[in-house]
């Protein structure tokens, strides 16, 4: 089970605009959504999913208001501004390039 | 990104409340707790697995406030409050680092501000790298000149310069109309001004025609005098104008930063109209400065190789005598200015190297303790988490705030010695009073102060806190220690160059005033008048004003004794003739060399009396010879001994322009005491005195009243201006006492002496500071140790003995290293130094002395506090 620090610098806040995207959350459920999609391969720890939340909310990319979690009680919601889906958008397109660009490289050595 | 920016600004206002953060992570910690319970936990192990799992909330809440815009600002003036509040606590500590810093930064500042406009300003010319200064070099003149009657022909024959020009001086002109002025007036050819790149801001340059003998005359004008006289009124151009009497058309205006490349002022610019057929046949001709400019990839060794030819011509023609004296100079119209400034320049410049790197080790030296000091307190710091870029970040908080405060400090000290030193400079040191401090230097000491900064700081916040300095004993930092006791010789050894320095310059100041000057100055007011060509363009007009003016002064109240001349002594201008042109009746003509030069000055019989210069032999011109047709001549003591070694020379006959069958015949009447002729310093030359008699021939415009009076010299000179202003109220007159004038002279020693007695003094406190601080340190690390060896009975003697010991090898090696420094670096001020050696032991005695001395009291007063070190109190701290 590889820690969360062994993220690529920056995937975190991806992963987190991705799934702040379908609904808003709070920091548990971030947690668990990404750790639930990625069957148990990624596991956020809590002390580096709020700094990464806190990060992202200076910037304004998300916004984080208080509402009542399923089992009523206070909790803090992320949600994606209008910056932060555009913000989305481009740091797909910015991973997708990579990603390519890093199977190309691979394949190229695997052939050669 | 607009959006973004003002999210932040909105976050920077309105910060997050701790408890927010705290209450998110407490409700992620019972989510888990819940997951855990649903897993089937008991409530207690649900929430122990929970913690576990949750890891450090400290560190979470501190990364979450890290993230917060503005975070680095804050743990900025985090920093900065922290220093000052630790500065606070110690002000001795900070005042000593700042005053160091602030002595080393505005010392270095202010030099640097004089050196730069000496040496490293851009001259006001296009392409000043590729002009020069082409001429001959002789005993005769200073720096290098041109002859009419050789500078058509280097001129048509050169090749090495795509331009070649002269100009023949700068000479008072009388600008005569509605606001009469005495504008000085730069003769120039034609080419002058395109040849220096300079056109002029309106109007045109004169051309060839224009700068022919008889042409009509013309005139270009300095921007400041367009200013001042014309209110930069545009329709000044083509007005014509009267200049020294003669309508003369104003036809441009030359660049504000227009400035003759010999640096002498002038007001406007007007053709030589030389008459250049009969400057080529003239021998020597006018004298002329030539200046050029290099032909592209020329190199100035290659341009002076191409002048050789010329110049071997030139020589081929001049007479026999000077062929071995003169030589052939080309350089850089830059090298021609800054000709005798440079040396003192550069003197300058390393003192205040010196100076600065006595402060800096000192800065250095005391962070380090300080540093050593606070050992304790970084590694609880450490300890309690905090990481390492974090406390290098502080430590270079801190000395970047000390560096600021003596930057700060240090510009205003720099521009209060700048206006010191401008007061205090002599006249001739050129640009000095234009010197300022500008932003290029304060950057450069902010660069310079910086650099301190961090190199200080890192020395010691780089050193990893070790962890036996939590118990609280006071380690001991060999390295730092011993790098300390370095730093402290290198500052003895430097201060002990700059005292050498300085000692042997007021040594020579000393001579230099104290010398005897063979008249004696005392109640003597001299007035040195001008006469300008309007009003007084004859010789018979001339004389006949300083008659009238001689008989109103001479009777007047206080006046013992009065006498005129045309120039004064010890110092200044006078006219010089080469020696083997004078010839005696009845010996053979000298064959070899020019003999080198004599001086001589026109007098009236009272001139000897009223300086006080001794008659040897024969008498003073008498009133009689007045009115005489025929010629008389007095010789110094030094001219007649050369003349006419061993034998009596009272009523022989010279000639002085080379025996010319219309020369006339001089007759020597007296012999006198040799007086100062060459300026303080300068070599005495040989003089003779011809008399000023009632005739015009003997006269001319210029003339120096010497009056011997009883009365206050400002009195005398308040008096003397009346009487001149009764009959003529617009001429400019110079009066000052004699002793006055002679104290001139002496500025630029006297302004040399002080700035690096100055220096001396501040290198020798820093290093005093240096030296205190290192001992005392060493005292306090050592407080325990001392108290054993009381406790184990040692006396008070045996311990300050101990100290003692360590300082005297430390001010030793100091002293040793900065004699050997101190004697080999003051060769280099051979040429500034008068009537004492460069290594003259008395001075280096007393200046040894005086280090070790001093030196020894520092190191005195805290091993004196060493034997007061109570042991009990001592060994309690263990």
């Amino acid at each position: 089970m590889p820690p969360s620090s062994d993220l690529l610098q920056g995937t975190l806040d991806l992963l987190i605009l991705k799934t702040l995207a379908i609904e808003s959350m709070h920091g548990w459920g971030i947690a668990q959504r990404i750790q639930q999609v990625s069957k148990d391969a990624l596991q956020i720890g809590q002390g580096s999913l709020y700094p990464a939340l806190h990060r992202l909310e200076y910037k304004g990319w998300i916004q984080a208001d208080w509402g009542a979690s399923e089992n009523n009680r206070r909790a803090k919601f992320y949600s994606l501004t209008r910056t932060g889906q555009k913000q989305l958008k481009a740091e797909l397109e910015n991973w997708d390039r990579l990603t390519t660009a890093i199977a190309l490289v691979l394949k190229q050595v695997q052939e050669g | 990104m607009l959006k973004e920016l003002l999210t932040r600004l909105r976050f920077f206002v309105a910060r997050k409340i701790h408890r927010e953060v705290d209450e998110e992570l407490q409700f992620h910690l019972e989510q888990q707790i819940e997951v855990n319970i649903a897993a089937g936990m008991t409530a207690q192990e649900a929430r122990r697995q929970a913690v576990i799992a949750f890891g450090g909330v400290e560190r979470a809440r501190e990364e979450c406030r890290e993230q917060r815009p503005g975070y680095r600002m804050e743990t900025l003036l985090q920093d900065v409050r922290y220093a000052i509040r630790g500065f606070r606590r110690n002000p001795v500590f900070t005042m000593t680092i700042v005053v160091t810093l602030m002595l080393g930064i505005g010392a270095t500042t202010a030099v640097f501000s004089v050196v730069d406009r000496i040496l490293l300003r851009s001259l006001p010319y296009a392409h000043a790298d590729r002009l020069v200064s082409v001429g001959l070099i002789a005993p005769i003149m200073q720096q290098e000149f041109m002859l009419g009657g050789s500078y058509y022909d280097w001129r048509d024959n050169q090749t090495p310069f795509e331009a070649f020009t002269s100009e023949t001086g700068v000479t008072p002109c009388d600008l005569t109309e509605e606001k009469p002025a005495r504008l000085s007036c730069a003769n120039v050819e034609a080419t002058f001004l395109p040849t220096l790149g300079i056109s002029p801001v309106l109007g045109r340059n004169f051309t060839a025609e224009e700068d022919r003998p008889n042409a009509p005359k013309v005139a270009l004008i300095s921007y400041q005098l367009w200013q001042s006289h014309f209110g930069r009124d545009r329709n000044t151009l083509n007005k014509l104008v009267s200049l020294d009497g003669q309508p003369a058309r104003v036809i441009g205006v030359l660049p504000k930063d227009f400035e003759m490349p010999t640096l002498e002022a002038a007001d406007a610019v007007v053709p030589q109209a030389l008459d250049e057929a009969a400057q080529r046949k003239a021998d020597p001709g006018r004298v002329m400065h030539a200046f050029a400019r290099l032909e592209p990839e020329v190199s100035m060794d290659q341009a002076r190789a191409a002048l050789h030819p010329v110049f071997d011509y030139s020589l081929w023609l001049a007479p026999p005598q000077f062929r071995n004296e003169v030589h052939l100079q080309v350089r850089s119209l830059r090298d021609r200015q800054v000709h005798d400034v440079r040396l003192v320049a550069w003197v300058l410049f390393g003192l205040v190297v010196a100076v600065l790197l006595i402060a800096c080790a000192n800065v250095t030296s005391l962070l380090m303790a300080r540093g050593a000091g606070r050992e304790r307190e970084l590694a609880v710091r450490s300890a309690l988490g905090a990481s390492r870029a974090r406390l290098v970040r502080q430590a270079l908080t801190e000395s970047l705030v000390l560096s600021l405060a003596g930057a700060v400090a240090g510009c205003a000290l720099a521009e209060l010695l700048l206006h010191l030193f401008i007061a205090i400079a002599p006249e001739g040191i050129p640009f000095l009073n234009k010197a300022q401090i500008d932003t290029r230097i304060i950057l450069f000491t902010l660069l310079i102060s910086l650099l301190c900064g961090t190199l200080f700081c890192l020395v010691p916040a780089l050193h990893k806190p070790r962890a036996e300095a939590l118990a609280g004993r006071i380690a001991m930092a060999t390295s730092h220690a011993a790098l300390r006791q370095w730093l402290v010789v290198a500052q003895i050894a430097a201060s002990m160059i700059l005292l050498a320095g300085g000692a042997l310059l007021f040594r020579s100041f000393w001579n230099l005033q104290n010398q005897h000057l063979g008249m004696h100055t005392e109640s003597v007011v001299t007035a040195r008048i001008l006469l300008g060509q309007k009003g007084y363009a004859t010789q018979e007009r001339q004389m006949e004003f300083f008659q009238q003016l001689e008989r109103r002064l001479r009777y007047g109240p206080g006046v013992s004794l009065l006498a005129m001349s045309d120039s004064l002594p010890p110092g200044g201008y006078h006219h010089d003739q080469i020696y083997a042109s004078i010839a005696v009746a009845g010996r053979p003509k000298p064959t070899s060399g020019t003999g080198g030069l004599v001086a001589w000055r026109w007098v009236t019989p009272d001139y000897f009396r009223a300086l006080d210069i001794p008659i040897l032999q024969g008498e003073s011109f008498t009133e009689e010879e007045l009115t005489s047709r025929s010629h008389f001549i007095v010789l110094s003591k030094l001219l007649a001994a050369r003349m006419s070694p061993g034998q009596d020379p009272i009523g022989q006959r010279l000639q002085l322009a080379g025996g010319a069958p219309d020369d006339p015949w001089y007759t020597v009447v007296g012999v006198v005491a040799n007086v100062k002729n060459g300026g303080l310093a300068g070599e005495d030359e040989p003089e003779y005195y011809r008399l000023r008699r009632n005739l015009p021939q003997d006269w001319s415009g210029t003339a120096a009243i010497i009056i011997k009076t009883s009365l206050r010299p400002e009195e005398m000179s308040r008096w003397i201006r009346s009487q001149i202003a009764t009959l003529d109220s617009t001429l400019p007159v110079d009066i000052e006492a004699l002793q006055q004038r002679v104290n001139k002279l002496a500025d630029q020693p006297r302004f040399q002496t002080v700035l690096v007695g100055f220096f001396a003094a501040t290198g020798l406190m820093l290093a005093v500071i240096g030296l205190y601080g290192v001992i005392s340190y060493l005292v306090t690390q050592r407080t325990q140790e001392i108290g054993v060896r009381m406790a184990l009975g040692a006396s008070r003697g045996d311990i300050l003995r101990l100290v003692m010991g360590k300082s005297l090898r430390l001010i030793a090696w100091g002293t040793v290293a900065g004699l050997v420094a101190a004697l080999t670096a003051s060769r280099v001020l051979s040429s500034l130094l008068f009537r004492v050696g460069p290594h003259d032991p008395v001075t280096f005695a007393l200046v040894t002395l005086l280090l070790v001395f001093v030196a020894f009291v520092a190191a005195l007063i805290p091993a004196r506090s060493a034997t007061r070190v109570n042991p009990t109190e001592a060994l309690r701290n263990e």
